[in-house]
């Protein structure tokens, strides 16, 4: 089923909630801190600018990226050259946008990149809805999809940050152009299918599952319609022309194609952080998570309803593709696994959530900061909510009784709001958010403002209180406070001092609870007794920061 | 074919499982005593606790009760005279 944009009025009702979504983005994008790893991207940007103005030999524009990159400097800032895998299309696209509109206010730069996150969040929020299309004939149920999968309150906070969304969103187009290759695998949607691949491949390496799940689904379409050769030449068209999508949007790879690409695999375990991670109360090594690490992060900073629809949707699709397996023959008029196209979706999405989730526990994966870095599981997380629903409006359907229609549209209701009021109460920290049926030793038991994006809430604060024209900050924290200054126009900047663990010579102590160290052993981040507290900032139950002033 | 191509996924699979839970259990175990108890955290507690221990020595009067201050004088002599001796 197709939405034209024009004769279809669910179409035109989709028209203005994007207008209202866009609208409403530009009216809040800048109300969003600068998180502490703006900068790398910045300069992650003009680094690979730079690299390809001198292969291509555009001098103006190496001269340009070169003053730039000598511009920015942070002593705790990460070396491009050395940590030059991540993909960087993003940031290129910003740093050529920087360059050719003359944009040299730092903070206004870090904005448009959040709102220019947002849109491509909304792009591929529009995918997603493509996918539930393809799957429901229900425009409302697939719309409650599209809202829940926007207002999700940590993705959408994270979707003006543009790093973990960003996968998400192109992980979103990603799934659905697979879905249509494989329901009409033609060049065009093939072509797409690779391209969206090789991108969001560049900004997360573990999309190289994507490929291989494919072929997993064009042998199983094989079994039954036997043609080999057909899905072989399909196979090799994506493998072909995603390694080549690949190579074009990737500087990195250009310099030694086959090296490069093998050193992402055999790197990933060196560059990735090593540290301790507050979890539960506890403070445990990154590389050593609890195998209920994401099941737990999930179900704690996701809405309760959506996690219950989720857990009953994805159990009762897992059991009927168990039930598929356990009758699989030799000799089968069906496919395999499902019986319709609707199905054959179920099957697909399912699958890709079972190897991913897989993936990550068998292979011990090193998580940090949440379950941020798998944002991308949100799409199977609404996929899974909107499918129990539909099941229950199809039992309604057969058992002719209105069981739980009363229910039904009140429980939608609530869902709708309970989302909106989340996304407004934890405005502009929605990427903070915790699950509000949960006690405050719990939440404070997780990690919490890692982004330092509180650090544009604290600077204002103390500007409030202190009118002095050299204030001092110590930072009892992992947060590298000082590249929140960005938010701030330069004379404001150059009000603070911030002086690390240096707390003898500090006017105010910043701290939150995100730290390399068990602080519980180690006293690196003790607050020394001649401090007091003046401030600590609160949303509902989570402690996100608290200001701490010397008293001498 | 195929029922062969399913079922040697399946005993991948129960195989990565029984991994998971076996041995990677028990390295992560492992990994987690190690590092609780030789991490720099736990060291850096250890130097704390024998600052504070100092400190509290410094202020209080007698540290050393008589009896123990006996026994140790006559142990260091012991170790001076056994030094001298193989001098």
């Amino acid at each position: 089923m197709n939405h034209s944009l024009i004769n279809n009025k669910n179409s035109l009702f989709l028209l203005i909630f994007y207008f209202f979504a866009v609208f409403f983005g530009l009216y809040i994008f800048k109300d969003y801190g600068i998180h502490i790893e703006e900068k790398f991207h910045r300069l992650n940007g003009h680094f690979w600018l730079n690299y390809i103005s001198q292969i291509f030999n555009f001098n103006e524009l190496q001269f340009l990226t070169e003053k730039k990159i000598s511009e920015i400097r942070d002593y705790t800032l990460s070396q491009v050259s050395y940590y030059n895998k991540y993909g960087s299309i993003f940031d290129i696209s910003v740093a050529y946008i920087e360059i050719i509109f003359n944009l040299n206010n730092i903070n206004q730069i870090y904005y448009y990149k959040h709102l220019l996150s947002y849109l491509i969040f909304l792009v591929g929020s529009f995918f997603f809805f493509k996918i539930l299309e393809l799957r429901y004939k229900n425009f409302y149920l697939n719309f409650l999809g599209l809202f829940l999968y926007i207002t999700t309150p940590r993705v959408f906070g994270d979707s003006f940050l543009y790093k973990d969304t960003l996968f998400l969103s192109f992980f979103s187009i990603t799934i659905y152009f697979f879905i249509k290759s494989i329901k009409k695998p033609n060049n065009t949607n093939l072509i797409f299918f690779c391209f969206f691949s090789a991108i969001a491949f560049s900004l997360k390496i573990f999309l190289i599952l994507i490929p291989f799940l494919f072929f997993l689904i064009l042998i199983i379409e094989n079994f039954h319609n036997k043609n080999s050769y057909y899905y072989f030449k399909i196979f090799l068209f994506y493998s072909f022309f995603f390694i080549f999508f690949t190579f074009i949007i990737w500087p990195y790879l250009w310099s030694d194609p086959l090296k490069n690409f093998l050193n992402l695999f055999s790197s990933v375990r060196g560059d990735l952080i090593n540290v301790r991670i507050l979890f539960s109360n506890e403070y445990i090594q990154n590389r050593l998570l609890p195998t209920n690490y994401l099941f737990n992060w999930i179900f704690i900073s996701s809405p309760l309803f959506q996690n219950f629809l989720f857990f009953i949707g994805l159990s009762y699709c897992g059991a009927r593709i168990v039930r598929r397996f356990l009758s699989v023959k030799e000799k089968m008029i069906f496919n395999d696994f499902w019986r319709s196209d609707k199905e054959q979706i179920d099957f697909i999405i399912f699958l890709v959530f079972f190897s991913y989730i897989s993936f990550f526990i068998f292979f011990n994966a090193p998580f940090y900061n949440g379950w941020r870095l798998v944002y991308f599981l949100n799409l199977f997380i609404v996929y899974f909510a909107i499918y129990s629903l539909e099941k229950l409006l199809i039992y309604q359907k057969r058992k002719k009784k209105l069981i739980f229609f009363p229910l039904f549209i009140p429980m939608i209701v609530i869902f709708i709001l309970n989302n909106l009021n989340s996304l407004i109460s934890y405005h502009p920290f929605q990427s903070i958010y915790f699950n509000n049926f949960l006690n405050k030793e719990t939440i404070n038991g997780y990690e919490g403002d890692y982004y330092g994006l509180s650090s544009k809430h604290f600077f204002e604060k103390i500007l409030e209180i202190d009118k002095r024209d050299n204030i001092k900050i110590a930072v009892a924290s992992h947060t590298p406070l000082q590249r929140g200054l960005e938010a701030f126009p330069t004379d404001m900047q150059e009000r603070f001092s911030i002086i690390g663990q240096d707390y003898r010579n500090a006017d105010y102590i910043y701290k939150n609870n995100i730290s390399e160290v068990n602080i519980k052993l180690n006293n690196k981040y003790e607050i020394p007794q001649n401090f007091s507290k003046i401030y600590d900032f609160k949303i509902k139950k989570l402690l996100v920061y608290e200001i701490f002033k010397s008293n001498l | 074919m195929k029922i062969f191509f399913y079922k040697s996924l399946v005993v991948m699979f129960l195989f990565l499982l029984t991994f998971h839970f076996s041995f990677n259990y028990a390295y992560k175990k492992i990994g987690n005593i190690i590092n609780d108890t030789f991490s720099k955290d736990k060291i850096e507690s250890i130097k704390n606790k024998l600052r504070s221990e100092a400190k509290s020595a410094i202020n209080k009067e007698v540290y050393i009760n008589s009896k123990d201050a006996e026994i140790i004088n006559k142990f260091l002599d012991k170790i001076k005279s056994d030094l001298k001796r193989n001098n």
